[in-house]
């Protein structure tokens, strides 16, 4: 990417500022109203959530039928709360949602359900009874990546665990469900444990920290809900060779994908630690398409197809011997098997790998990208 | 009554125009508030009803509630970062103790334990900062790590239940369509204030906010109003914890973290002067309405996702620049000087034009010299005996920290890898340092730093995108950025006399929102190898950081202890008018004192995106207490004017050698952060100003 796109870039940008406070006109007529209600979206996975979300509502199979309005209510449940309520109040007929929490929400949902408004929650839960949720099975999650590598370490060996944000339900189920699994091998023993807070960067810090007491020749395996792209990378900068690397069972970044194919892999656009290496790894997430699908789902509820109050979207998993690298990154060729992306057209390493769900043809890679939608 | 009223229309007229000039910051909070509701109706599609009414009123009583507690605690000239914390807590004390099985709930018990729960805390605050005379500012975010660990040891993930009781008590009408219960909650609360504010206490404690020397000399018990003050603000967050506890049935241990910065946002707009001694909590109240209302507003303007934070910060701008239109206002009194300076220079008297003369008396120099060859330099303590009191009990701290490590964790003294890991991993705060801390050497403070820190990494890492040719340009670009963003805080600061929490914190959100557009929710690119050589690679057992850090501290140390530059921020600290008189360009050292702060932290953006190979949004998030927290920790005064940049190197060490420690414990989360809140107040403790003589 040169300078002069970037530049046109900004220019963009601030064109775009300009004519960001123009007021839809969209009220068009026989168009559904369904609104979107994020919580924050400084972080890369709700920019690709988001991302995801328009390019469903602009494909040509539901763009004349919906009209999408994207509001973000911050890292604030109250906020979120009232933008629940003005949603309603301003005739939506349903309203899609990252719930900030679980619980804070139910007496707001509640009242929309009563208003005949239909409520999907994307990703993580909303407990109250009448709203549809859409997600994974964290405590699987859990489970399936703590077996993983108990299985690796023949069930011995010392693990570093790094967590995500304390507090929430998501973090809770993971771990516990891994711990319970690990309580189960006397030789597993956790030497190191940190928060995370699902984030490659904070995942660094956490590990130099433990690292500054400890060596990695004491270390046997990794569990981490997302980090496992950067503690490759730092095993690297320590010296070790590919083939040395610890297995890991953490997060689905394109980053640790390209890591997983064997080493020597011709890839486009690779560069260490970028590139892969042959890094023993199962690859899991909460896939970010959770947004789009619920978006698709509301549209049926509306017109009154019957939905299931909970959707629960099967685990994606990828290990060494089912990485696959994809050409472009359009459905089609997710289906037939890909689930990597080439660093030349992802640049990011920490963006998430796992977009693909048989029941989205509507999205590929571009939709995470850039918020397109596939024909 | 005729009679009198009919023989004083002036000092009638008077009293009401002093009244309003009183209360102007409130009046104004009311009517911006207002104008939104108004554009709220005018826009959306249905007239404003009763519901939306009802349901505004609620959904901003949480946030009010706590910003009357929060309000009470700045006119004592405090500061509270507990606040959230308690409401968290609160709201998971009440959701784990009630039982779903039994028939109802008194609603009198439960507000009670909330209020108690917010009061018990308050007494614990006012105990370090009005008995034990610690900085609020420490003593309360060390209460926040505690208070967190706390609540996540009552419940560690949302559920529970709160009985619906509570929900219809607090959510319903008071007079059916016509009045909202959540506003008849409020309207008690600022009763009981104006009670409050009536006696005694009222007037003592409105004194000691303005000035606590002047307030102990004419007898107030400067000590018992601070506590009381603490306890009483404790309350109004226990009592905003019970609201959100009926608000949403159940609980959240993190609910109450967020509401932590919009509340100081709340306080500010509605017109309480941060720093004591003026404004109120009715203010308040609007500033808080009018916080929520912004979302309403985003939501009928459609204004799209990625600009919802740019919108806001703008309308927080706005509303601040309502709030200060005045003749006696900063931006007034700029535009006058600025006239008169016209004048002046046109009738070129203006110091500059004038023949430069050296018209020193010859006497003062020769006098001067005689004092120098007359007394010996004191002795390196005795100078700075001073910086050393405030500065070593952070050195002291690691060092204990230090063995602690050793002997839990062993490998760290003689490890040198240990020593390496300590120093790379403060690095990025040993430059936020430099910048927060001459930010706060003002008397400031800089909320932007996170999205600043954000912005550059991101734009940086697009521009490189692995290319160590790229740096070249890229470097220089990013911290022209930086300057440029340095600038709009200390313009809005010094010459429109926006308070800086509030400035920084829209400048904040602003950045966030621009990052998020520049990059589509996706940071493209990632660092250069001579980027990452630096954060990553060893030389020896030396990271190259570490060699660029000596340098950085040496450079620190001159600029705020040797250079004009650092004595007028001192200068500027210890008192504005004294600086203003004294002849010290004031707006002029503000603006460069906030490129300072945001050069910082664009430099930590590039640090912590060659550390990390990549950048990515958020990646600042994490930097913005701990860059306060060092900066205090290391013995500087959050009012300004006292501080060593070497004290707060201490803090930065103290506090990442303590995080190291704890990360190599396999402590649960909730333990920790009690132990580091601990630690940074028994720290503190050490710093606390001892009793006058």
């Amino acid at each position: 990417m040169g300078i002069g796109s970037k530049v046109r870039r900004l220019a963009l940008l601030a064109g775009m500022a300009a004519c960001a406070f123009g007021i839809s006109a969209a009220e068009a007529a026989g168009k559904h109203k369904i609104f979107l209600s994020m919580s924050y979206i400084g972080n890369d996975w709700q920019a690709e959530a988001a991302n995801m979300v328009k390019a469903m509502a602009a494909h040509k199979s539901l763009a004349d039928k919906v009209d999408l309005q994207v509001q973000v209510a911050g890292p604030n449940a109250q906020r979120q709360i009232q933008q629940i309520n003005a949603m309603v109040q301003s005739g939506a007929e349903a309203i899609v949602v990252y719930p900030i929490s679980p619980t804070a929400l139910n007496q707001v949902v509640k009242n929309a359900c009563d208003k005949g408004v239909k409520v999907f929650a994307y990703d993580a839960e909303i407990t109250e009874p009448c709203a549809y949720n859409v997600h994974i099975d964290q405590l699987e999650a859990g489970r399936v990546t703590a077996e993983w590598l108990v299985k690796k370490l023949n069930g011995k060996g010392n693990i570093i665990a790094i967590t995500g944000v304390p507090g929430t339900s998501v973090d809770d189920q993971r771990t516990k469900a891994a711990k319970e699994v690990f309580a189960k091998y006397p030789d597993i023993k956790i030497v190191g444990e940190a928060v995370g807070m699902w984030s490659q960067a904070v995942a660094r810090t956490e590990l130099s920290k433990i690292l500054a007491t400890r060596s990695w020749g004491d270390i046997n395996g990794l569990w981490m809900q997302v980090g496992c792209f950067t503690a490759n990378s730092m095993q690297l900068e320590a010296g070790k060779k590919a083939s040395e690397l610890l297995p890991c069972a953490g997060e689905g970044s394109n980053g640790g994908r390209i890591q997983m194919l064997p080493e020597g892999t011709k890839v486009e656009g690779a560069a260490p630690p970028y590139a892969p290496a042959g890094a023993q790894r199962i690859s899991y997430a909460s896939p970010p398409y959770s947004g789009a699908l619920a978006l698709k789902l509301a549209v049926e509820a509306i017109e009154g197809k019957d939905v299931p109050k909970t959707t629960i979207l099967p685990l994606p998993v990828v290990t060494n011997e089912t990485v696959k690298l994809c050409d472009e990154g359009t459905w089609a060729e997710m289906k037939a098997g890909c689930n990597a992306f080439k660093p030349s057209l992802v640049s990011n390493p920490g963006w998430f790998g796992s977009i693909f769900s048989d029941q989205t043809p509507e999205v590929g890679l571009n939709a995470a990208l850039v918020g397109q939608p596939e024909n | 009554m005729n009679s009198a009223a009919g023989l004083t229309p002036v000092s009638a007229g008077f009293g009401l125009r002093r009244a309003l000039m009183r209360n102007r910051g409130a009046l104004i909070a009311a009517a911006v508030l207002a104008i939104l509701l108004f554009i709220v109706d005018w826009i959306s599609a249905g007239p404003l009803t009763y519901f939306d009414v009802s349901f505004l009123s609620s959904g901003g009583a949480t946030s009010a509630l706590a910003a009357i507690g929060q309000t009470i605690v700045i006119l004592s000239g405090g500061f509270d970062l507990s606040a959230g914390a308690v409401i968290s807590l609160v709201n998971v004390v009440l959701a784990s103790s009630m039982d779903p099985m039994a028939p109802g709930a008194s609603i009198v018990l439960w507000t009670a334990v909330g209020i108690g729960v917010g009061m018990a805390v308050g007494a614990f605050n006012g105990f370090f900062i009005a008995v034990l005379r610690m900085q609020p500012i420490v003593v309360t975010l060390s209460t926040m790590f505690i208070l967190q660990g706390v609540t996540l040891l009552v419940m560690d993930k949302p559920g529970g239940f709160v009985s619906p009781d509570l929900g219809t008590f607090y959510l319903g009408d008071a007079i059916t369509g016509w009045l909202p219960m959540p506003l008849v909650v409020i309207g008690v609360v600022l009763l009981a204030w104006f009670w409050l504010k009536g006696t005694r206490f009222g007037t003592a404690l409105y004194a000691v906010g303005s000035d606590p020397d002047s307030a102990a000399a004419v007898g107030i018990n400067v000590v018992l109003v601070r506590f009381a003050v603490y306890v009483i603000a404790g309350g109004c967050y226990g009592l905003a914890g019970v609201f959100i506890s009926a608000q949403t049935g159940s609980a959240d241990p993190l609910v109450g973290n967020p509401l932590l910065l919009s509340m100081f946002a709340a306080v500010v707009v509605g017109g309480t002067r941060l720093g004591g001694g003026q404004g109120g909590p009715v203010g308040t109240v609007f500033g808080a309405y009018i916080l929520m209302m912004v979302v309403n507003i985003l939501l009928v303007l459609n204004v799209s996702a990625y600009y919802a934070t740019i919108a806001e910060g703008t309308i927080l701008v706005l509303a601040a620049l309502a709030g200060s239109i005045s003749h006696a206002s900063v931006l007034a009194v700029q535009l006058r000087a600025a006239r008169a300076r016209l004048t002046a220079w046109r009738a070129g008297i203006l110091p500059a034009q004038l023949e430069r003369v050296d018209r020193r008396l010859k006497i003062a120099e020769q006098s001067h010299g005689q004092h120098r060859a007359a007394s010996p330099r004191p002795a390196f303590h005795l100078r700075n005996a001073e910086t050393l009191r405030y500065a070593l009990p952070a050195y002291v701290c690691l060092l204990l920290i230090v063995v602690v490590t050793q002997v839990w964790l062993g490998r760290a003294i003689l490890n040198p890898g240990y020593w390496n890991s300590l120093l790379v991993l403060s690095s990025f705060l040993v430059v936020l340092a430099l910048g927060q801390g001459t930010v706060i050497l003002t008397g400031g403070l800089d909320l932007s730093v996170p999205w600043t820190i954000g912005i550059s990494g991101i734009i940086l890492a697009g521009m490189v995108n692995g290319s160590d040719a790229a740096l070249l340009y890229a470097l220089p670009v990013v911290l022209v950025m930086a300057c440029a963003i340095g600038f709009a805080n200390g313009f809005g600061i010094a010459y429109l006399g926006i308070s800086p929490i509030v400035m920084t914190l829209a400048t904040n959100g602003i950045l966030q929102g621009f990052a998020l557009v520049y990059s589509q929710g996706t940071p493209a690119g990632f660092s250069s190898p001579m980027l990452r050589w630096f954060m990553t690679a060893r030389l020896g057992v030396v990271t190259p950081i570490v060699l660029l850090m000596i340098v950085f501290v040496i450079s620190a140390v001159l600029l705020l202890g040797r250079t004009p530059f650092g004595r007028r921020v001192y200068g500027i600290g210890n008192g504005l008018r004294a600086a203003r008189l004294s002849g010290i360009g004031v707006e002029r050292t503000l603006i460069l004192v906030y490129m300072l702060s945001a050069v910082c932290a664009a430099v930590v953006g590039i640090m912590l995106t060659g550390f990390s190979g990549q950048a990515s949004l958020g990646m600042g998030d994490d930097y913005l207490l701990p860059s306060i927290a060092v900066v205090v920790v290391g013995g500087a005064l959050i009012t300004g004017g006292r501080g060593h940049y070497l004290g707060m190197l201490g803090g930065v060490l103290l506090l990442t050698a303590l995080q190291m420690l704890l990360a190599g414990t396999t402590l649960p989360y909730a333990t920790r952060a009690i132990l580091y809140g601990l630690v940074v107040l028994g720290a503190v403790m050490a710093l606390r100003e001892r009793r006058l003589q």
